[in-house]
C-alpha cells in the first residue's frame, strides 16, 4: 500500500506535503514515514495518509475550473492603486498576494 | 488521526497559563468554557461574512460597469467561503454543529456584526461598507493571525490573504465618487454622514463596557482590545475620509488626544439603545435581512435533501 506523508516542521507549522512510502500496513507505514521523512529533517509532526483515501482534482479534467485560465487581474489588491499608502494590514495582504503570484510565475517557468 | 487525542484535560488556569498565538488545536483537551467563548467568537465572525455577502450582493446587478460587476460579485463569493471556513473552525470545537449554527442564523438567535443589519440604498453607501466597515473588519482579523485556537488562524490566514483586494476596490469606488460630479459629492458625502456614527460603534462598547472581553483576552482568543482597535482603525481611515474631501460630522465628537495617543470618541453621541437593539436581533431592518437569509435557506433545502438523502425524491415523485 502507499501512504502519502505531510510533514509538519514545527509546532503551529502547516503540514506539507512531502512524498510517500509504500508500507504493508498502517503502523509499518508511519515507522517508514518517521525514518525516511523526519530523521534527517527533524519534524514535529506526520500525517500519514492511504493514498486511495485522498482525492484529487486535476486542472486538467473536465469541467475543472482552478483559476489561472481567464483574466482575472480585479481579483488582485495590486489592480487598485488610488492612494500611495494604505493600512498596514491591507499592505500585508498585497504583499502576500504579490509573493503567490510570484510562485505562480516561477512555477510556470519551470514547466 | 484519533490516536493523536493523547493530551490530557487542561484546567481554565493551565489555558490562561499557555494561552499564545496559535496554541491549541482539536488535538488539545480544552475545557467547555473555553470551548464555548471560541464558538461564541467565531460563529459571530462566520454569521457576520454571510449577511455582509447579503447586504453587498444587490450590487452585483447594480454595478455601473463590467469591472465593478466582476469585482463585486469575486468579493460575495469570497465572503460566503470566509463563512464556510468559519464554520468549519468554530464545528472543531464539538459545541455546535455546522447546521445548528446555520439553523441559528436563519432564525434569528445567530448574532452578527451591528453594520450588517442595514441594508444600502444605493451605490453611493457601498464604499461605506467595502472601504471602512471591511477596512475595520481587517483591522480587527489582522490582530486575529495571532488567536490561540489554531483552527480559527488558520481561517484568518485565507481571509486576509483575499481581504487586500476588497478594501482596495471599496477604496478605489469611494475615490471615483469623490471625483466625480458635485452631486456625486454629496450623495457621497451624505452617505458618510448615515454610516459614520454606525461605523464608530462596529467595534463595540469600550473595554469597560464590554461582556466577554475579560475572559477572551485572558485565554488569547483575542488579542487587542476594543478601544485599541478603534484607535488602530481611525488612525489610518480618518485621514483617508479626509483625503477623499469627506467632511467627519461634527456628532459623535471624534477628538485625538495628545497625551494618550489615542482618538476619543463622545461614546454619548452614539446611539447605543439602538445598537442593543441590533445585538438583540430586533431592528426591524436588521430582522429584514435575517428574514431574507431564512427564505434562501428555506429556499435551497430541496438541494441539501437530494444530496444527503440520494434517492429519497424519486420515491417520492413516483
Amino acid at each position: 500500500m502507499i501512504f502519502e506523508v505531510f510533514r509538519q516542521e514545527q509546532r503551529k507549522d502547516y503540514h506539507v506535503h512531502v512524498g510517500n512510502v509504500h508500507a504493508p500496513d498502517r503502523e509499518m507505514a508511519r515507522m517508514y514515514a518517521q525514518v525516511m521523512h523526519a530523521r534527517r529533517k527533524p519534524a514535529h509532526s506526520l500525517w500519514v495518509v492511504p493514498k486511495e483515501e485522498i482525492a484529487e482534482v486535476d486542472s486538467d479534467d473536465e469541467g475543472v475550473s482552478m483559476g489561472g485560465l481567464t483574466q482575472k487581474e480585479y481579483r488582485w489588491a495590486t489592480n487598485y492603486n488610488t492612494d500611495e499608502t494604505f493600512a498596514e494590514e491591507i499592505e500585508a495582504s498585497q504583499r502576500e498576494q504579490e509573493e503567490a503570484e510570484r510562485g505562480r510565475e516561477e512555477a510556470e517557468a519551470n514547466d | 488521526m484519533q490516536d493523536r487525542y493523547k493530551h490530557c484535560y487542561m484546567d481554565i488556569e493551565e489555558v490562561k497559563q499557555r494561552a499564545g498565538p496559535r496554541e491549541f488545536g482539536p488535538t488539545d483537551d480544552m475545557p467547555e468554557e473555553y470551548r464555548k467563548a471560541a464558538t461564541r467568537m467565531i460563529q459571530f465572525h462566520a454569521n457576520s461574512e454571510i449577511m455582509g455577502a447579503y447586504i453587498e450582493r444587490p450590487f452585483i446587478r447594480q454595478a455601473p460597469s463590467l469591472d465593478r460587476k466582476l469585482a463585486v460579485s469575486a468579493q460575495v463569493q469570497d465572503e460566503i467561503g470566509h463563512g464556510q471556513l468559519l464554520y468549519r473552525a468554530a464545528e472543531n470545537l464539538g459545541i455546535k454543529t455546522r447546521e445548528q449554527m446555520l439553523d441559528e442564523l436563519a432564525n434569528g438567535e445567530g448574532k452578527f456584526l451591528n453594520c450588517f443589519h442595514y441594508p444600502l440604498d444605493d451605490w453611493y453607501e457601498l464604499p461605506m461598507i467595502m472601504f471602512f466597515v471591511d477596512g475595520a473588519a481587517m483591522r480587527r482579523q489582522a490582530t486575529l493571525k495571532r488567536t490561540s485556537w489554531e483552527p480559527y488562524a488558520h481561517a484568518i490566514d485565507k481571509i486576509c490573504f483575499e481581504e487586500g483586494f476588497h478594501i482596495k476596490h471599496g477604496e478605489s469606488i469611494l475615490a471615483e465618487l469623490a471625483s466625480g460630479t458635485r452631486r456625486d459629492q454629496e450623495r457621497l458625502q451624505e452617505a458618510f454622514d448615515k454610516w459614520w456614527p454606525r461605523i464608530l460603534q462596529f467595534f463595540g462598547p469600550t473595554d469597560d463596557q464590554s461582556t466577554h472581553s475579560d475572559f477572551s483576552s485572558a485565554v488569547g482568543l483575542k488579542t487587542m482590545g476594543n478601544d485599541a482597535l478603534r484607535t488602530a482603525f481611525l488612525n489610518v481611515y480618518l485621514p483617508k475620509a479626509e483625503k477623499y474631501g469627506l467632511e467627519i460630522p461634527d456628532t459623535p465628537a471624534v477628538t485625538f488626544n495628545e497625551d494618550t495617543q489615542r482618538y476619543e470618541v463622545e461614546e454619548d453621541d452614539l446611539d447605543w439603545d439602538e445598537f442593543m437593539q441590533i445585538a438583540r436581533n430586533q431592528y426591524p431592518q436588521g430582522k429584514g435581512q435575517i428574514d431574507k437569509r431564512h427564505r434562501t435557506q428555506e429556499a435551497v433545502e430541496w438541494v441539501r435533501d437530494a444530496i444527503e438523502n440520494p434517492g429519497a425524491g424519486s420515491a417520492a415523485a413516483d
